[in-house]
């Protein structure tokens, strides 16, 4: 034998304590099934694996948000396509007045049908789901439409929701409308040139009004000239001598202005004017009920005109619902697919992750069984060593 | 009778050689041994016939069998060992107090969840439930920065006391090699051989190696002189003593004598490797982490001064301490620049926008005295600098607040028409940069008649919109600018070149005055160890500003709080917080990984040097026992040349 006692313990103990350390590690390894347990184990690994863990929580709160926005459009799509359905149901009463199905009574029960309709979809307007309104835009936290009611009717809806929308993150970069603003979903926003029908001779001025929807439109004549009215004559304005080609006549309870031609004004009397392009679904409702119950008492066949009119603001109305529900049904589509691309990312990240950070079990499995072997050889050759001496020999 | 005396020398030769092979093996284990050789050379006597003739055998000494330069070597290594196994030791339990990778564990995740709450916020900023996740996530979160922060801090302070022990350890040893260094001396001076002293001394530096790099040099009489980073720490038998403390700077130094100031830098060893983690590993860690801490308080405050909750504007406010005189102080980022107080006159539902201009870097750089007195000149507010805070509070009747929210009224507007419109302003401006907005009338009339417009230039004077308000625009609408702002103009007439302005404000606080002063913060702290989310917020969550929009409903702050995951900062080096975050571990990782692979390398060389070293200078039991056996048979062979001697001596006697 060469070497001292020292060197033979020495070069046993370093033997030894590499395998041990390996077979720490390895033992390690298997008990945790990750072959990076920290940093060092592979720093650059372990900075891939955070970045795939932070990357992975982040997919799954945006999932979070997407899925939470498809059920909120789900519901939306559903009430609008509930109120497109009323209002298709509407539109066939309407077209039977005007074939003159229904009788003035049968008319009045149209009415009170039709107030029915307008507390439902009033009703409807201010659902709420999980807590928040889904038509009040970035203001979930009161119903969006607040009605006033005289006698027990609702005479008025106006929306008090927001009207900017709410953005929630739904992937990394991508924001996305949450909420339905009201105003916008209920609302007609094309203004178009207003339609005057009735005999008065009046007709559309050259500037832009802001009265919307239907407007009643008063003619009288004080004896050397003709005064309109638009707030059903709490205020009038005097026509001059031969008119104007843009006669603005203000409506004194909301202040909106009505351009008026007035060069062809020739009769006196009530007139619907019509403003296509701006009707919205509660307030087309309550026009309609209203002229049915014919409170302004016109003559049957003027009011079966009116109503035959009316027929377009409903459809006015039901198409822009449909294109709601549209345009909704199109964005559940793309929240779906995002939905299933981040379920893909997810997916593909948690796989990346497990590649890098995962033990392979087999092969760890025959390093254990390598370095054991090597750590049962280092202690078997120190001992024989460690047994054989010179002085057995010399005495 | 000469041929009694060769006799008598081979006997002491061999009697001696034996004890030397007897001390060798008595010394089979000791640490730093090394085995000795008898060196025995012949001695002459006279002439016989002209031929020299041989006196016998003599001990010309007793040597020790060392090969310096390896010896040299191996200290050398087994410092640099020392050191890496240091530095290894503590960097591990750095990592460890990391604890990334363990299920559940680690501040990655609690960052990510702070991140995700504030996403789940923006997704419902009215709903308690879910500031109540933000409130605890940030707490969370503060308290995973604040237990890191405290176990770097609690590890420094370790290595700090470690290392003025290991300074204790080197003054003890420096001591007793220089008492060895005196008894050597003593005995070689007088032609002895301190054999074993000198293994007891050089095992000695072997153990000072360890704890710190040193140089040796040899002087005659068997002296060795020690230096410690180029300090004489032995001389002879003289010793300097070394201290070990702090600098100024909170690093780690080394004094000798009764010199001050900790200017010396030791390398290697223990201490070297202690020095190296105080010093750069531990500092640079701890500043990374605290760098990090200080980005996300930074960034979230920015963006939090300026929103609103629930609750809505301020009757009152309090800010944190701040420096009576420099608002720069501590590195608190305050820079020249400007932030803006929105003042509600909640009776008439008035609001006017203030602008308060902060000077950090100039000649009489303002303090927080000056600005509270410019404050105190707004109307409707009183501001002062209790204890070191700034202190808001409104007049009866009167709101505040800092959100960027256009302004409703226009301001610096001429209309020269007798019934102008009211123009309305709204929105949050999405521009980059603060900007004010100049709305000139084209065209003379009614609003919603003739080709009436307005065309809107910036505060370069270059057109940036055409807003139509003649035929086609119906008075009163709203109507939304590239930029965010909306602007609805009532009926009324306007006149060409009527005009007003508003301002698009990008943010609200151009100085980072606020953020500074802690004006409606969200953390407070800019370490690691003191982040901490403000107290109000914690007691009343409702406080977390998720609103710039005047009617509170919007999620825009919360939307930007929750971006701040994704933004890369400046003070990150353009990185996300989190990307910063996974460099640090990846950093440390690295650091341990280099450690280890150093350890191995080291450890295999050393194994190899001591390998060499075993061969040369440890005892081997059976070289010792062969020794053994050729001496006694040279004591019994010149025991019998006696006896023969003897014999003739009595042959020759008994012939008289």
């Amino acid at each position: 034998m060469s070497g001292s006692l020292t060197s033979i313990y020495s070069s046993i103990s370093y033997a030894l304590g590499l395998h041990g350390k390996s077979i720490l590690q390895l033992q390690e390894q298997a008990a945790s099934g990750n072959r990076v347990n920290r940093g060092s184990d592979s720093p650059s690994d372990a900075y891939r694996i955070l970045g795939l863990n932070s990357q992975e929580r982040s997919l799954q709160s945006c999932k979070e948000n997407v899925m939470e926005l498809i059920g909120n459009l789900e519901i939306s799509s559903t009430i609008i396509g509930d109120m497109s359905t009323e209002l298709a149901s509407t539109l066939t009463l309407l077209t039977q007045i005007v074939g003159g199905v229904h009788d003035s009574e049968g008319q009045k029960r149209i009415a009170d049908k039709l107030n029915n309709s307008l507390e439902q979809l009033v009703s409807l307007a201010n659902t709420k789901h999980a807590s928040q309104y889904l038509f009040g835009g970035n203001d979930t936290s009161i119903a969006p439409y607040a009605v006033q009611r005289e006698g027990g009717r609702i005479v008025s809806v106006a929306y008090q929701g927001s009207n900017a929308s709410r953005y929630v993150d739904v992937a990394p970069g991508l924001q996305i409308e949450s909420y339905h603003v009201g105003d916008e979903v209920f609302h007609a926003n094309d203004r178009q040139t207003p339609i005057f029908l009735g005999g008065s001779g009046a007709a559309a001025g050259t500037g832009t009004p802001n009265v919307q929807g239907d407007v009643w439109m008063t003619v009288e004549h004080d004896g050397s000239n003709y005064r309109i009215s638009i707030d059903d004559g709490a205020t009038f304005v005097t026509v001059p001598a031969g008119g104007s080609t843009n006669q603005a006549v203000t409506d004194s309870r909301t202040g909106r202005v009505l351009y008026v031609d007035t060069t062809g004004i020739s009769k006196t009397g009530i007139e619907l004017v019509r403003v296509p392009g701006t009707y919205n679904v509660f307030g087309t409702l309550i026009s309609l009920r209203d002229l049915l119950q014919n409170e302004r008492g016109l003559k049957t066949q003027e009011l079966l005109n009116y109503v035959d009119e009316c027929v377009a603001a409903v459809e006015e109305v039901r198409h822009l619902l449909v294109q709601k529900e549209v345009s909704t049904g199109s964005k559940i589509g793309f929240l779906s697919t995002l939905s299933n691309n981040l379920e893909d990312m997810e997916f593909d990240t948690k796989d990346e992750t497990t590649r890098l950070q995962e033990a392979d079990i087999a092969q760890i499995a025959i390093d254990l069984s390598r370095r054991e072997v090597l750590y049962q050889m280092s202690l078997s050759v120190a001992g024989k060593l460690m047994n054989m001496s010179l002085l057995d020999f010399l005495y | 009778m000469q041929n009694f005396s060769i006799g008598l020398s081979g006997l002491n030769a061999a009697s001696g050689a034996l004890e030397v092979i007897g001390n060798n093996i008595a010394n089979a284990s000791t640490d730093g041994y090394h085995r000795q050789r008898v060196e025995l050379t012949p001695t002459t006597y006279g002439k016989i016939a002209q031929n020299a003739v041989g006196g016998g055998v003599d001990i010309g000494g007793v040597t020790r069998l060392i090969d310096k330069l390896l010896e040299s070597e191996i200290m050398l290594q087994g410092s640099t060992y020392e050191q890496i196994s240091q530095e290894l030791s503590i960097l591990t339990a750095v990592e460890t107090t990391f604890g990334e990778f363990a299920e559940g564990s680690g501040l990655n995740a609690t960052i990510d969840a702070f991140f995700d709450s504030l996403r789940g916020l923006a997704a419902h900023p009215l709903e308690r439930v879910w500031r109540n996740d933000v409130v605890s996530s940030a707490e969370v979160m503060c308290s995973e920065f604040r237990r890191m922060g405290a176990s770097l801090s609690n590890l420094e302070d370790q290595v700090v006391l470690e290392a003025k022990n290991t300074g204790e350890s080197i003054n003890s040893l420096t001591k007793q090699i220089a008492e060895l260094n005196g008894k050597i001396q003593v005995i070689e001076i007088s032609q002895g051989q301190a054999n074993n002293l000198r293994d007891h001394r050089d095992q000695l530096i072997v153990e000072l190696a360890n704890l710190a790099n040193v140089e040796t040099t040899q002087r005659e009489y068997g002296i060795v002189d020690v230096s410690i980073g180029g300090l004489p720490v032995v001389t002879g038998a003289i010793t300097v003593e070394i201290q070990v403390g702090l600098r100024d700077d909170g690093s780690l130094g080394v004094s000798a004598g009764n010199s001050s100031g900790y200017s010396l830098t030791v390398q290697g060893g223990r201490l070297g490797g202690l020095m190296s983690l105080k010093n750069e590993s531990l500092q640079g860690i701890a500043a990374d982490l605290d760098n990090l801490a200080k980005a996300i308080v930074a960034s979230v405050n920015q963006v939090h001064v300026q929103g609103l909750g629930v609750n809505g504007s301020f009757s009152e406010l309090s800010g944190g301490t701040l420096d009576a005189n420099s608002l720069v102080a501590k590195d608190a980022g305050v820079t020249d620049g400007t932030f803006y107080v929105r003042v509600t006159n909640t009776a008439t539902g008035e609001i006017d926008r203030y602008a308060i201009d902060v000077n950090a870097s100039g000649a009489s750089p303002d303090t927080s005295q000056t600005i509270a007195a410019k404050i105190n000149a707004i109307p409707g507010l009183n501001a002062s600098v209790v204890s070191s805070r700034l202190h808001i509070v409104a007049d009866l009747g009167s709101k505040f607040d800092f959100i960027p929210a256009v302004v409703p009224e226009p301001t610096a507007a001429t209309f020269t028409a007798a019934s102008p419109p009211t123009v309305t302003l709204s929105g949050i401006y999405k521009g980059e940069q603060n900007d004010t907005f100049t709305f000139t009338v084209a065209g003379a009339g009614s609003v919603g008649n003739g080709n009436l417009r307005l065309d809107v230039t910036d505060g370069n004077g270059d057109l940036v919109s055409t807003v139509n308000i003649g035929v086609g625009y119906a008075a009163g609408d709203a109507i939304e600018l590239l930029n965010g702002i909306q602007i609805s103009v009532s009926t009324g007439d306007l006149n060409a070149g009527d005009s007003f302005q508003t301002q698009g404000l990008a943010t609200s606080d151009t100085s980072g005055f606020l953020a500074a002063a802690g004006m409606n913060t969200f953390f407070s702290g800019n370490s690691a160890d003191k982040m901490q989310l403000v107290d109000g917020i914690a007691a009343t969550p409702d406080r977390i500003a998720t609103a710039y929009g005047a009617d509170l409903t919007d999620n825009a702050a919360a939307l930007r709080l929750a971006a701040v995951r994704d933004q890369g900062l400046d003070s990150l080096t353009g990185m996300t917080p989190s990307e910063y975050y996974h460099r640090i571990v990846a950093n440390i990782g690295q650091q341990v990984d280099l450690r280890e692979s150093r350890q191995s390398n080291v450890e295999a060389m050393i194994q190899n040097l001591e390998n060499r070293r075993s061969e040369i200078s440890d005892v081997n039991i059976n070289d010792e026992a062969a020794q053994l056996m050729i001496f006694e048979k040279m004591f019994q062979a010149v025991a019998k040349y006696l006896t023969t001697l003897q014999s003739v001596m009595s042959t020759l006697m008994n012939m008289v």
